[in-house]
């Protein structure tokens, strides 16, 4: 059906949530408590528009379409309410900016500029609550900062049915807390800090390490486990020019991961840092390993790209040599929602490749070789060699007990498809200074 | 033309009766003989007869009772009625006194109205505070279970629980109330988009009705729809327990027919403003009902219609007064301050209003006001009207408009 | 030192599971027996309360500190309700505030309340949950020194 937004014709269905419609049509809409994971709260009142007919302002997550809804944001009148809340909601927020984490993604912010532009008024006291308190699993909590959207405590309450966060207390006293002896405790907890619309929920981890409007972004997937959850990488150039990456933030993918991500997943972003500062052994060398040892055994990765595998098995089929791939299979990890007890990325696409992932007849051959070329896979990285000798193409730091070594780029690095546990295949991109390290492909190529 | 003051008792008739809450006197004195004719009826009859009747909300908001349990019957599902006993808005005492003194009517009234709507659950929410009524009224349903007027024996099955509030004004909102009854923390819904939707307990159609209104139920089967318009007004019909207190001589309950003019109930009832002096202003439903200054008054009838013509509302029919040498900036602080402190939270206008309100009105009290100030909380009251979950805002816009509409000069003098 | 209900208490709940549809809608006035049990809601009550209505702690504590009358911390002192709404602060509320504060306020623990629904006793103050009405200083004297 269609609606009027603005004097702008749009189109909808029957039963769509007029702000879901506004959302995606990339109107411009204010809001704190409405999340589209989390559903309708009507507690901001921030999302306020005046409908014709109407006696008073309507908020649009309360509303459903229907034919010929006439819908206005930039009236003198809806202009004035949005300003107003806005002024209320910033009334008691204490003016943290310099020190606040949010600052540059922060809804009151960018709020503050499209609405609001006035002067205080205030003349009175703001209220005082808690700050800087530890909630656990990495989430600061700032008391004052918060305006009670309550996105944290039904993230808690029906997401993950932990329900460590709740309000106490009533009117302008009331806060958000966790319960003494019952910190955040559950695998996804960091979530609310990318839920939290304000910089009242934190990450411990993110603590004033890095202003948000110095970063870049990428779209990627995170390797962390074979969901392949999607998200953004943010990272920049450091002063002395190597990259950093930051910290993932989620993207929205309706079908996988929605809004979330586990916190083992966030955090994995470390990995990404620990690249390998070896100098890189040469052709020649390879080629020479190649004739001292007659028999060659290769192990990837299956958290490695599509196209990494697909080389890494040209490669091998060229060599004549047998190639395995095996999966880091966790039985503690997963668990009914996001995370999978297989930890590698893209094991689907080994076995699409056709890659042999028999574990038997690997330790059988593993026995009789004499050369192992390890394309990143955990099992070599830092043990397992024995009195072989080993060739790693490693993405990170690994130990020193190697033969030949051929640094190679990362995920962050690097652009390609991974496969995920329900076979959805999935592209993650580079960042833009795809970093010193040579790409496997690349690298397979010159070694051709 | 105001009504006539009949002191007409249909709540009230047994509460001087020593012992009226023990069921032997309460069944001498008629509870309990309207159950058979009630049965008799037709379910849809009782409630084309309420509807009929013309009764009307008794807890403040005065809507069609008939039609609210039209809506609650037209649903399918487990009926749940509950009595709203929370009772917690400044000025009103009326229901503690049915609870206290003639609790078998009320008991009478709900097994009436589980019958019409075809429930068998009934809860009473009374507030946390009267604890030693609770005792009575659950005493009173105990001896009911005795004489098997309720539970399995019965001859129309009825549970009836009492569940105590504790603390929460909040609470006598209805939609805050059935999440308190669900074991919420009680903050008040979103309103339904359709206009004939009951309320919801637990997603099972529920009716949520005054304490007052429940008990005036076994008088409307008795006398018909026509016996209860005998009195009151065409579109208010049937009496209300009217409160006063304040600076008054007699203040307390007082049953008495709509529409009779206020400034006589005031001073014949009443008995005048204490000690003498002049009034100066009546707060005519409970303290969220906008000031009526005391010239308007001698114009003003006790019923819903005419008090919205004064910009105010009949509310809880709690008349609050005061005399002329009360301060107006000091009411309204005092105001404000229960508004913020029973502020649920829930949503900005409120939780930021009633805070931001109480803390200019400490800057009128101790004089450091400013004329900014005044126009600052005028804006703060604009942005807590109609646009929040529920009428609390509202409510507290209403007052503050109110005082500020008509008194406006001492705050004027407040500013340095 | 964790905190069990006593048998009554327990019959109690028994029978309150009876009349609910669902065990969550009893934390009201389970939280109301714990505070009748031990004189206020202990941290290990509402660890019980959680077990008992399988609702996490934290909803069941963020219920409890929304309500007044539940006492999360106990009082030594036999508790004093003086109300200060509009009918009562009329009637002389502060000035029977003041003279409690000055003279009993070691003996007892004085706070103010909101309305109690006794407006036609204005001024008025609670004792331990017990209303006394018409407050003047004899009577809070005859009262409180009577006991």
């Amino acid at each position: 059906m269609k609606i009027i937004i603005d004097d702008q014709p749009i189109q909808c269905k029957e039963g769509d949530l007029l702000i879901d419609v506004m959302l995606n049509n990339q109107i411009n809409i204010p809001h704190f408590c409405y999340h589209k994971d989390l559903g309708i709260d009507g507690n901001c009142r921030m999302c306020m528009v005046e409908i014709k007919g109407a006696k008073r302002p309507q908020i649009a997550c309360d509303t459903f379409v229907k034919e010929d809804l006439e819908v206005s944001t930039v009236s003198k009148k809806i202009t004035e309410v949005k300003r107003s809340i806005l002024e209320l909601e910033l009334l008691n927020h204490p003016v943290d900016c310099p020190i606040c984490d949010q600052a540059g993604e922060c809804k009151l912010q960018d709020y503050y500029m499209d609405y609001g532009l006035y002067d205080s008024r205030q003349t009175t006291e703001k209220t005082k609550k808690g700050k800087n308190i530890d909630l656990g699993s990495n989430v600061v909590l700032d008391q004052e900062r918060c305006v009670l959207c309550t996105r944290c405590v039904r993230f808690t309450a029906q997401i993950t049915k932990t329900g460590e966060l709740g309000i106490l207390g009533r009117g302008d006293r009331a806060r958000i807390a966790v319960a003494p002896d019952f910190p955040l405790n559950n695998p996804y907890a960091m979530n609310v800090v990318e839920l939290c619309p304000v910089g009242a929920l934190t990450s411990k981890d993110f603590r004033f390490k890095q202003r948000v409007w110095f970063l870049d972004s990428t779209k990627s997937i995170c390797h962390g486990c074979s969901r392949g959850c999607n998200i953004d990488i943010d990272y920049n150039e450091t002063k002395y020019g190597s990259e950093k990456v930051h910290r993932f933030r989620s993207r929205r993918n309706k079908t996988i991961n929605k809004s979330f991500l586990c916190d083992y997943g966030r955090l994995s972003y470390k990995e990404l840092n620990d690249v390998c500062d070896k100098k890189s052994s040469s052709i020649q060398e390879l080629q020479q390993a190649f004739i001292n040892n007659d028999k060659k055994i290769a192990l990837a990765s299956a958290s490695l790209s599509w196209e990494q595998l697909d080389s890494i098995k040209s490669f091998c089929q060229k060599n004549d040599i047998e190639l395995f791939s095996l999966p880091y299979i966790d039985d503690s990890f997963g668990d009914d929602w996001l995370k999978t007890n297989d930890m590698s990325a893209n094991f689907n696409s080994v076995k699409k490749l056709e890659i042999s992932y028999d574990e038997k007849r690997f330790q059988d051959v593993l026995k009789d070789s004499d050369l192992i070329l390890n394309f990143d896979h955990k099992y070599f990285k830092n043990e397992n060699k024995s009195d072989k000798t080993l060739v790693q193409f490693t993405t990170t730091s690994c130990s020193e007990n190697y033969d030949l070594i051929f640094p190679i780029a990362n995920f962050a690095h690097d652009t390609g498809h991974v496969i995920n546990c329900d076979g959805i295949k999935q592209k993650f991109f580079s960042t833009k200074f795809r970093g010193e390290q040579i790409t496997l492909t690349q690298l397979l190529e010159e070694l051709r | 033309m105001a009504n006539k003051i009949i002191r007409q008792k249909i709540v009230s008739k047994n509460f001087e009766i020593p012992n009226s809450h023990k069921i032997d006197v309460a069944l001498q004195n008629g509870r309990y003989s309207t159950l058979d004719k009630a049965f008799s009826k037709d379910p849809q009859e009782l409630i084309e007869m309420v509807k009929q009747s013309g009764l009307r909300g008794k807890g403040g908001g005065g809507a069609a009772t008939g039609n609210k349990w039209q809506f609650v019957t037209n649903k399918d599902g487990t009926k749940y009625v509950v009595v709203n006993a929370d009772e917690s808005e400044p000025g009103t005492f009326k229901d503690r006194q049915i609870m206290e003194f003639d609790p078998h009517l009320l008991i009478e009234g709900i097994i009436t109205t589980c019958y019409a709507l075809g429930s068998h659950v009934s809860y009473i929410y009374i507030r946390g505070e009267y604890e030693e009524i609770t005792e009575v009224l659950q005493g009173a349903i105990d001896e009911a279970y005795e004489r098997n007027y309720l539970g399995d024996n019965a001859k129309y099955k009825v549970d009836i629980t009492v569940h105590r509030g504790a603390g929460a004004y909040i609470c006598g909102e209805k939609s805050a109330l059935l999440e308190s009854l669900e074991g919420n923390r009680g903050n008040p819904r979103l309103k339904p988009h359709s206009k004939t939707e009951p309320e919801w307990y637990f997603d099972q159609p529920t009716l949520v009705n005054n304490v007052e209104t429940i008990a005036t139920i076994p008088f409307i089967v008795e006398n018909g729809a026509e016996g209860y318009r005998k009195f009151g007004t065409e579109k208010a019909p049937g009496t209300l327990l009217f409160a006063i207190s304040g600076q008054i001589n007699n203040p307390g309950v007082y049953e008495e027919q709509f529409g009779v003019n206020m400034l006589e109930f005031l001073e014949t009832i009443g008995g005048g403003v204490k000690n003498g002096k002049k009034l100066k202003a009546v707060i005519p439903g409970g303290a969220s009902t906008p000031i009526i200054p005391a010239h308007q008054i001698k114009d003003v009838t006790l019923d819903y219609e005419c008090l919205w013509g004064f910009n105010s509302e009949l509310g809880t029919g709690g008349m609050i007064v005061l005399d002329e040498d009360v301060c107006m900036v000091k009411t309204l602080k005092n105001l404000m301050r229960f508004y913020n402190h029973e502020s649920c939270g829930q949503c900005t206008p409120c939780r930021e209003g009633t805070s931001w309100s109480e803390k200019i009105l400490d800057r009128f009290m101790n004089k450091t006001a400013t004329l900014k100030d005044l126009e600052t909380l005028k804006s703060v009251s604009t942005i807590m009207n109609g646009k929040t979950v529920c009428v609390f805002a509202p409510a507290a816009s209403g007052v503050i408009d109110g005082i500020l509409r008509h008194f406006e000069s001492e705050f004027l003098e407040c500013i340095k | 030192m964790s905190f069990i209900f006593n048998e009554q208490n327990n019959k109690k709940i028994e029978e309150l599971t009876k009349r609910y549809p669902k065990k969550k809608a009893m934390i009201l006035p389970i939280l109301w027996l714990a505070q009748k049990q031990e004189g206020y809601v202990s941290n290990e009550a509402i660890k019980e309360i959680s077990k008992i209505v399988e609702m996490p702690y934290m909803h069941i504590y963020s219920v409890a500190t929304f309500y007044t009358m539940y006492r999360l911390e106990k009082s030594d002192k036999p508790i004093i309700e003086v109300c200060r709404t509009l009918s009562c602060e009329l009637n002389g509320s502060e000035e029977i505030k003041k003279y409690l504060d000055n003279k009993y306020s070691d003996k007892y623990k004085i706070i103010e309340v909101e309305c109690m629904g006794a407006c036609s006793g204005a001024p008025m103050c609670t004792l331990e949950g017990k209303y006394i009405e018409n407050l003047t200083t004899t009577k809070i004297d005859e009262v409180l020194n009577g006991k």
